[in-house]
């Protein structure tokens, strides 16, 4: 009877143990992608990229970790079933797009900056939060990373710089967008910002 | 024999139909549990009372056409001819002016040891660090820069409600907390009226003094606006949510 108690412990421990450590792998593997993102940015053999090549090889580097429709699903909500199918895939790429254009072009010509993983916390409900924080240009930033457990792996389903939840940013946007709008506006919105070429060219409010 | 060979073909029927009927539950129900995830409400902390929407929706696109023809192009020239060591030491120095309602703000929360490293900041800075234009206090431990706070902050801490969102003419997102915060600031601020500690404080040289903080602070702030407008389907909508979580979060540090 000893002995088989000692063995469920043993099970459960096991079990336990790597659950953790699966958890802690999550770390690692965020840490190593967002190097990887950044070597593209500030890499001198990648000096003479266009932003748009840049942000092209951040989008592969990204997608070969992370499956990007997660974060960008989660911040569309419910609004997702006002689009048919070819607009969900529209609108799916179109965001997807925006949001590495932004975190591209707010990095580009700043010297690259230092990124310090710290805590990682299971918030419950197969989901991780990640701590982080990154000096850029002498100002320390406070960057959370939200993970939750999917069919296809641990995927970000948020990130939130100095408090603001950018899910819950872009929610707040698409669900005001959908108390007017239709999503064939949607589309021609995020096309017409996609169109700047820069993301600080003066875009039509 | 047959019979047994039989009964083994029925097991083992029986067993990969009820492998395969529990791993269609499962990916159905696994489907099912993420379509409910991204259907979840997201943070409450991004929900904003906005009765005044229209008038502030006003407001915005008012404060955008003054920062695009009219601050942007100051601070383009601003930052053209100023060299970067220099603008930097403009924003330390306006920084540094603001202690006594960083130092009020922390007082009145009780955080007492950010308090003192508010004033030990203070000190070094505008002594060792040539009023303020340096921060020599980065190198001291214990001494490296912390949050800022300021009175609105003050009244969410004690627990007054944030009341409706405001868009102000020139200042931008705010709150009615955050609006009396901004008197509450201007009142511990012996260099700002009302109770201004400089005898014959001539409003000309306010007004200068204003106005060169306001342009050494604004290199930072139109880069992350021109930033958010960039990549938001409702730059108002984004502003709202961005200053409400923000606004919040500082809050409840």
């Amino acid at each position: 009877m000893k002995f088989f108690s000692c063995k469920i412990f043993l099970v459960f421990g096991l079990l336990f143990g790597a659950s953790i450590s699966a958890q802690e792998a999550q770390k690692e593997k965020l840490q190593g992608m967002i190097d990887a993102t950044l070597d593209v940015i500030y890499s001198d053999a990648h000096t003479t990229l266009s932003v748009n090549e840049k942000q092209a090889k951040v989008r592969e580097k990204l997608e070969s970790s992370y499956d990007l429709d997660v974060m960008i699903r989660y911040a569309i909500g419910k609004n997702w079933r006002r689009m048919n199918k070819r607009e969900q895939l529209e609108v799916l790429d179109l965001v997807k797009q925006l949001v590495l254009k932004a975190y591209v072009s707010g990095l580009d010509g700043k010297v690259r900056p230092l990124v310090t993983f710290g805590e990682l916390t299971d918030i419950g409900k197969a989901r991780i939060e990640i701590e982080s924080t990154m000096v850029l240009d002498t100002k320390t930033y406070y960057i959370l990373y939200r993970l939750r457990q999917m069919d296809s792996g641990w995927q970000i389903y948020d990130i939130v710089v100095e408090n603001v939840s950018m899910s819950s940013n872009y929610r707040r946007q698409i669900d005001d967008h959908f108390r007017k709008g239709s999503a064939a506006d949607l589309i021609v919105r995020l096309k017409d910002l996609l169109s700047k070429d820069e993301i600080n060219e003066d875009t039509k409010i | 024999m047959k019979t047994l060979k039989f009964k083994l073909l029925l097991a083992w029927t029986f067993l990969v139909g009820l492998l395969t009927v529990t791993t269609l539950t499962a990916q159905v129900s696994n489907l099912a549990e993420d379509e409910a995830f991204f259907c979840e409400e997201v943070d409450e902390s991004a929900d904003v009372y906005d009765p005044f929407e229209s008038v502030n929706r006003f407001t915005f696109l008012f404060n955008d056409f003054v920062f695009s023809n009219a601050v942007q192009p100051l601070v383009d020239t601003y930052t053209a001819t100023t060299p970067d060591p220099v603008e930097e030491g403009a924003s330390n120095f306006f920084h540094n002016l603001s202690y006594p309602v960083r130092l009020a703000s922390n007082l009145l929360q009780c955080r007492l040891k950010s308090a003192w490293v508010e004033t030990s900041r203070f000190a070094i800075n505008s002594t060792v660090g040539i009023v303020g234009i340096l921060t020599p206090a980065d190198d001291y431990e214990g001494l490296g820069p912390i949050k800022y706070e300021d009175v609105g902050q003050v009244f969410g801490a004690w627990g007054i409600g944030e009341g409706p969102y405001l868009v102000l003419p020139l200042l931008g997102p705010s709150n009615l907390r955050d609006l009396a915060g901004f008197f509450g600031d201007r009142a511990v601020n012996p260099l700002k009226e009302p109770f201004s500690a400089v005898d014959d404080w001539k409003w000309e040289w306010q007004l200068a003094l204003s106005g060169s903080g306001y342009i050494a602070r604004s290199p930072q702030i139109i880069e992350r606006y021109k930033q958010l407008k960039g990549s938001s389907i409702d730059p108002y909508s984004s502003l709202r949510s961005g200053y409400a979580q923000y606004r919040r979060g500082a809050v409840a540090e």
